[in-house]
């Protein structure tokens, strides 16, 4: 039975090519994510242990508030005061304060360089006097000295060509100055740090201009020989305060490993995501594939029956074809996934997220886990096609070969709906109830919608496809109605074929109608809430931002009538960690109409005062006038008094907190952005001129009106979902191999009837029409039904996310319709093979009686 | 069989000339046709016999265009065929020939009226309906035209493939074994049909076939061994036909 199941392994190597391809590209991709995150994972654990190598101790604020997504701990700055302490601890050979944060260069341009909201950071350091906790090394010049000089990283400095002696502006929490560079540095062996950009100042400047006079981030310390880290951070800690704690460098090194684990872990789950979307639809490949496959030998089959054959042993020769096919796939689908993740590098590496070449980290679960998902997936979509070859009666073996036909059944009518109204169910429990694992509910629930309509298929695809056929049929003629009856002949066929396709285009269009929504619920509120006339961003997220002198000065304009800045802090709200908006109390309420429902927003100017949105304070169970526990990383808890509840979200945010509140449980201050209203009768051109004369000393600060704003929050949330369409254009390549794959076995199954055609003069041109149309069909049959259930999904996900800022269901006819020439460019494409196929088929043989 | 209409054709339907088919090369060559020259005569019926690998179908699929010769020249009215493109042998086929095979005749999707009319589709011409209503009449179609060829028995299936090569009026119809998957009464039913189409319709058929009954209907027999017209015979009969068979069998 071995020997025969290799025969049709080999007999049939074309078609297993194919389902082969389908399996591959998945799991490639999935390797390729679970390589490039080890990868990327590795470097940073030799990143932090090569930083950390001389540390033996570090001292810092016992105290840390987590906002979770991989952002790590925030803690607060230690005061200088306690350095000699614990210089004077026994076993202590050195210590010293490092001070850390926002520092950006200006490039020659005038630009700032770097973008630390979307790329690496852009960081400011004190330089270290000791060797051993020192993790640079000079290339050029000498270290930093005094409140004029700075180092600079040899990345940057070879980018933007400074230069020892050359003078170059830093952007930092305290302004914009220059400096004089003194040197240029190396991070250990490489230029910089995973494309970080570094400057690095003397202690005290670096204190002064990092907004940290009299703090240090955290304090190093080397030990003296024959003590042990753990010896000497039991010393040291028995020195200081309960509020400082003293770690050993082996578990700060651990500790900021599995940080960068975690955050790598959100990357590598979104990328696996794509990766399995690209399996399942791969199972349907592998499942149409093994079904006409078996159809077409079940004469084969039924002559291994009639001459002694057991129905296992039929069973099992398919499946064994399975599983090789599966394996061979896989394994060379683990192979390019080598070549995945390479590429997946370059592309970081040509975003400024620099991974120096230390080769690939390929750990046994990139490799095994790929292999074993792909060859299960293969032999699971395989087994149900082997049961029907399996019963084949020996008799068939003397009559002609069957094509399957049949479409509807009462069994498939109900196990289909059942399926689909499950899915549903599930997506509304999901999107409505919110459970705890919400995600897990919601995705369980789109699979099964899937599935649902592709079990539902066959009923339907007949009908659909002659429907969809109908206006080809006009404008073609006989070409079209061979296309027309060809695409409806064997729904299964179809129907399965069109599936794969349905899922790539259901969730693309899925993706399109939510970024309408969004795009539309962003500029609606930008309208509603924002009440100013500019907006000046710092483009720098949470890891910098403008220093308050930019306010200031913008403050002191006669053009301009209302400033109001934003910082945002890290804390726990209430045992949350998030991230909390600290607002000009005056201004803001001005600026952005939050629909204010108790209280009043100008009480921020309080100390100690939060304002909550009314909807969380419901949840909560919060009044106005209670006291909300806020832990500040610099401060520790908090009692904050609600002064206001507010019912627009979405420029508020669950919390607010005034300026005052805000500088007094903060150590840095660093303006997100700053709201500006202009005086009265001053034009837009004339508050521009005068905001910009204000901005152009800051490069990172970009001038925005209204538009721009709306603009700039819409291009964030595009980029994201376009790259998810990106990965998603994966699946949608997978389901058109599927439909030049059915094409071609169709097309070998239809030999008489093509050459009969032909005989009868038909040209090869016609030919290749007939099956580029029925191709189109096909394509186009998955793609209404696509966007049907990218329809509903968006739809259903719109009306579940209601009450988080979404007006309303957008729907982006102009996108769809692109969807919609692009998977009939699609149909044209993959039938480009099978038509050639069919056109160059020899009459002869075509019509000669078996 | 009326001998009066047909005997003295006027012009010539097709013609090979010194045609040779050869598969294969050195030790393992065979001559499948080996220098045949035939005219087909217009509107008249030509049976093609022989034993198995006689080369009787190559001989008919050669002149048909189906397929090409090695050497020699097949012409179709005034076309020589080697000196047709590929296209133009394909709309040859579609516009001035007519086929009816054995099995596989029909396009399983398209309807009954849908294969008769077929070749004029694909050419997007207008059938005559006047002449197309003459032939669906004669072959006892019109009840049957909205059927799908799975719906239809075997003769039914003939017919239409015979109304198919009809419909168009071509120059020349070519039958491989015709009647070859039938019972006796439709294959006879098949025979007439072709045999009225030369007597009242003035059309060219030329059939393969090794069933001396079937060889009957036409009006001349050529008979063929290794790829060599070996003999002739006009206004055949079923009992000389296979006389002649059994001889050439020896």
């Amino acid at each position: 039975m071995l020997h025969v199941t290799w025969k049709g392994l080999l007999a049939h190597k074309l078609r297993l090519a194919t389902t082969a391809i389908a399996v591959l590209i998945g799991v490639a991709f999935m390797a390729g994510t679970l390589v490039l995150t080890a990868t990327i994972g590795s470097t940073f654990d030799g990143l932090y242990a090569d930083i950390n190598a001389g540390t033996d101790v570090v001292v810092r604020s016992a105290e840390s508030v987590s906002i979770g997504q991989g952002f790590g701990d925030v803690r607060a700055a230690v005061d200088e005061s306690i350095l000699p302490t614990v210089q004077g601890v026994d076993g202590v050979r050195v210590a010293e304060g490092n001070v850390s944060g926002y520092a950006q260069f200006v490039g020659r341009d005038g630009k700032a360089v770097g973008n630390p909201n979307r790329g690496a950071p852009t960081l400011g350091f004190a330089w270290s006097q000791d060797e051993a906790l020192n993790p640079l090394r000079l290339a050029d010049g000498a270290p930093p000295s005094g409140p004029g000089q700075v180092v600079v990283d040899k990345a940057t400095a070879d980018k933007e060509g400074f230069a020892v002696g050359d003078q170059v502006t830093v952007l930092t929490a305290t302004g914009a100055r220059q400096f004089t560079v003194s040197g240029i540095t190396r991070f250990g062996k490489v230029d910089s740090p995973l494309g970080a950009t570094l400057a690095v100042f003397d202690t005290a400047t670096a204190q002064q201009v990092l907004g940290l006079s009299g703090k240090y981030t955290d304090i190093a310390v080397a030990a003296a020989p024959g003590t042990s880290q753990q010896e000497l951070a039991e010393r040291v800690q028995a020195a200081l305060s309960p509020s400082f704690e003293a770690v050993t460098g082996k578990a700060l090194t651990a500790e900021q490993q599995s940080q960068t684990r975690d955050a790598l872990g959100f990357f590598n789950t979104f990328l696996l995501v794509f990766a399995v979307i690209a399996l399942f639809v791969g199972c349907f490949l592998i499942y149409n594939t093994f079904s006409i496959i078996v159809a077409q030998r079940s004469r084969e089959m039924a002559l291994l029956r009639a001459i002694g054959a057991g129905r296992r042993q039929v069973l099992g020769s398919v499946l064994i074809e399975a599983v090789v096919t599966g394996l061979v796939a896989s394994v060379v689908g683990v192979v390019a996934g080598l070549g995945v993740a390479v590429v997946l590098r370059n592309l970081l590496a040509a975003l400024g997220i620099d991974i120096p070449a230390s080769g690939l980290t390929i750990e046994p679960n990139a490799v095994l886990v790929p292999i074993v998902v792909g060859m299960v997936i293969t032999v699971l979509s395989a087994y149900f096609p082997a049961r029907r070859a399996s019963k084949v009666p020996p008799v068939a073996a003397m009559r002609e070969v069957q094509v399957d036909e049949s479409g509807r059944s009462v069994m498939r009518v109900v196990a289909g709906g059942l399926v689909l109204g499950l899915g549903i169910a599930l997506l509304f429990v999901g999107l409505f109830a919110r459970p705890d694992n919400a995600v897990a509910v919601v995705g369980g629930g789109a699979v099964l919608t899937f599935l649902g309509v592709a079990v539902l298929g066959p009923v339907i695809a007949a009908p659909m496809a002659r429907a969809i056929g109908w206006p080809i049929q006009r404008l073609r003629g006989t070409t079209g109605e061979l296309a027309r009856e060809n695409a409806a002949r064997s729904p299964k066929r179809t129907s399965a074929t069109a599936a794969a396709l349905m899922i790539g285009v259901g969730l693309v269009s899925f993706i399109l109608i939510l970024w309408a929504s969004a795009t539309d619920s962003i500029r609606s509120t930008v309208d509603k809430g924002f009440v100013g006339d500019f907006v000046v961003q710092s483009n720098a997220g949470f890891q910098g931002g403008l220093p308050p002198e930019v306010a200031a000065s913008l403050r002191d304009l006669p053009e301009v009538g209302t400033v109001a800045e934003v910082r945002v802090t890290a804390a726990e709200v209430d045992g949350t960690g998030t991230q909390v908006p600290g607002v000009d109390p005056q201004g803001f309420g001005t600026i952005a109409d939050l629909e204010v429902r108790a209280g009043s927003l100008s009480d921020l100017s309080r100390p100690s005062t939060i304002a909550v949105y009314d909807q969380h304070a419901k949840d909560k169970g919060w009044q106005l006038g209670d006291t909300v526990t806020v832990v500040f990383p610099a401060t520790g808890p908090q009692q904050l008094q609600i002064v206001a509840t507010y019912h627009d979200q979405n420029i508020g945010g669950n919390y607010l907190i005034g300026l005052p509140t805000f500088e007094a449980n903060t150590q840095v201050q660093l303006d997100n952005s700053v709201y500006l209203k202009l005086a009265p009768g001053v034009s837009a051109e004339q508050g521009r001129s005068a905001i910009e004369s204000v901005t152009d000393t800051y490069p990172n600060a970009e001038v925005q009106d209204k538009t721009e704003f709306a603009d700039s929050i819409v291009g964030q949330v595009t980029s994201l979902l376009m790259l998810v369409i990106v990965l998603l254009l994966l699946a949608v390549v997978i389901a058109l191999i599927g439909i030049a794959n059915t094409l071609a076995l169709s097309i070998f199954e239809r030999t008489h009837e093509l050459g009969l055609l032909r005989a009868v003069g038909m040209t090869r041109a016609q030919l290749r029409s007939a099956v580029r149309w029925e191709s189109v069909i096909i394509a186009l049959l998955g793609t209404v039904l696509g966007l049907l259930i990218g329809l509903f999904f968006g739809w259903a996900l719109v009306r579940a996310l209601s009450d988080q800022g979404f007006g309303g269901l957008s729907v982006p006819t102009g996108w769809l319709v692109v969807v919609v020439l692009v998977a009939f460019g699609a149909g044209v494409l993959a039938a480009v093979f099978p038509a050639r196929r069919a056109a160059r088929l020899d009459v002869l043989t075509a019509i000669a009686t078996q | 069989m009326t001998a009066a209409t047909t005997t003295a054709p006027t012009a010539i339907a097709a013609r090979a000339v010194d045609a040779t088919k050869v598969y294969g090369k050195g030790d393992t060559e065979v001559r499948a046709l080996d220098g045949v020259t035939v005219d087909f005569p217009a509107r008249a019926f030509t049976a093609i016999m022989g034993p198995s690998g006689s080369g009787k179908s190559t001989l008919m699929q050669c002149v048909a265009g189906l397929d090409t010769l090695s050497s020699g020249q097949v012409f179709i009215g005034s076309a020589e065929l080697s000196q047709l493109s590929e296209k133009q042998l394909t709309l040859l086929r579609r516009d001035k020939v007519g086929f009816v095979f054995q099995a596989f005749n029909l396009v399983p999707t398209l309807t009954a009226y849908e294969n008769i009319t077929l070749p004029m589709d694909l050419a997007g011409r207008k059938p005559d309906s006047e002449w197309l209503q003459e032939v669906i009449t004669t072959l006892g179609l019109a009840d049957r035209l909205h059927h799908r060829p799975s719906e239809l028995s075997g003769g039914q299936q003939q017919r239409v493939a015979v109304g198919r090569a009809l419909a168009s009026r071509p120059d020349i119809i070519f039958g491989d074994e015709p009647t070859g998957n039938l019972d006796s009464r439709s294959g006879a039913e098949i025979l007439t049909f072709l045999r009225d189409a030369v007597t009242r319709m003035g059309q060219t058929v030329v059939m393969v076939t090794h069933d001396p009954v079937a060889a009957s209907y036409a009006d001349q027999v050529l008979f063929l061994a290794d790829g060599r017209i070996v003999d002739r015979m006009d206004e055949p009969s079923a009992e000389r036909v296979l006389d002649r068979i059994k001889q050439l069998g020896r």
